[in-house]
């Protein structure tokens, strides 16, 4: 039997290659905007590399890098990350996210880190203030 | 910190400037926004699992933003009562909390006598993981265990306190409508 090939097509999947927790389950949903990683946070069109991922280092948490943004320009996030309330900290990975949104993302930690920081701060000078008046 | 300003000065300006788009008659121009906070909470409510004793309703349909619950505790000192709150998400969901208010008068130490309710969840420790099933189960704790330590109606908090069984007759007649302390209270045992 002969066969002849008339028309072929392609076919590619793509999948985020996330690390898997220790529960042996990586987390498919954006913890922000329950959206499947796979797609787009709710601001983008097309997935893949124009809404790229950030991942948390300390926890394991996972977020759109949109959303993620979106949430540490509040006052109120505190720098913290949505599912832990640990201090959020990302990884640094090639290729992800334009220099631009990343910058913004350094600042947004920063900034957040400043403010505990003083904060902290504040706090000391009380707790200083308190032990004053309780040896007078 | 500056950059956060900025950006929340900004964000501001394009609210505003939507605001008047609207006000000049020119259709609203359906953005991100609005779209992105409308599909999460579109998630929200079709997630929502609650026991029996908390019901929704949408007086319009058409608007999923704003909506009232009424929960109907099982157990404890408001057992019997129904207590009505109205709940409105803005487009900023699920960066903001969504707005809960009691609609009726109630004796609480938790919720003033304008409807506000001190909760955590829907205030400091707001974060956008937590969703509308949460913050009602939150809600509906505050009737099974009212908190008495973070006080917003400080005089009923107090008698929680010193006096749990005032405090129980205190909550059964303002139940009922009536007067305690000099003050009146909506009867929510209809």
């Amino acid at each position: 039997m002969k066969v002849q090939v008339l028309e072929w097509n392609a076919v590619a999947s793509w999948h985020w290659d996330l690390k898997v927790d220790d529960s042996g389950v990586a987390d498919e949903l954006c913890g922000i905007c329950r959206v499947p990683f796979d797609g787009t946070c709710p601001s983008c069109k097309y997935p893949g590399t124009d809404c790229p991922l950030i991942l948390g280092d300390g926890c394991t948490h996972n977020f759109h890098l949109h959303c993620i943004l979106k949430w540490l320009e509040q006052d109120t996030s505190k720098g913290l990350c949505p599912m832990c309330r640990q201090v959020f900290v990302y990884k640094r990975i090639k290729n992800m996210g334009t220099s631009e949104e990343l910058h913004n993302l350094q600042v947004l930690i920063e900034g957040h880190k400043a403010m505990r920081e003083r904060e902290n701060e504040e706090n000391e000078f009380d707790s200083f203030e308190d032990d004053v008046r309780m040896t007078d | 910190m500056l950059r956060i300003r900025q950006l929340q000065k900004k964000k501001q300006e394009e609210a505003e400037a939507a605001q008047m788009a609207q006000s000049h008659g020119i259709s609203p121009v359906a953005t991100n926004r609005v779209n992105s906070a409308h599909i999460r909470l579109q998630k929200d409510i079709t997630e929502l699992d609650l026991p029996r004793s908390i019901s929704v309703q949408f007086p319009n349909p058409a608007d999923i933003s704003y909506f009232e619950i009424t929960i109907k505790p099982e157990s404890g000192y408001y057992q019997h009562g129904r207590f009505r709150f109205a709940v409105s998400v803005n487009e900023n969901f699920p960066i903001d909390p969504p707005k809960i208010k009691c609609l009726q008068r109630i004796y609480h130490p938790n919720i003033d006598l304008e409807g506000n309710i001190c909760l955590n969840i829907l205030r400091e420790d707001w974060s956008p993981a937590l969703n509308l099933n949460s913050v009602i189960i939150g809600l509906n704790f505050l009737f099974l265990e009212p908190n008495p330590t973070d006080p917003l109606n400080k005089t009923a908090a107090n008698v929680l306190k010193k006096t749990p069984e005032v405090f129980r007759s205190n909550v059964l007649n303002s139940m009922r409508g009536h007067y305690v302390d000099d003050g009146y209270y909506d009867n929510v045992l209809r």
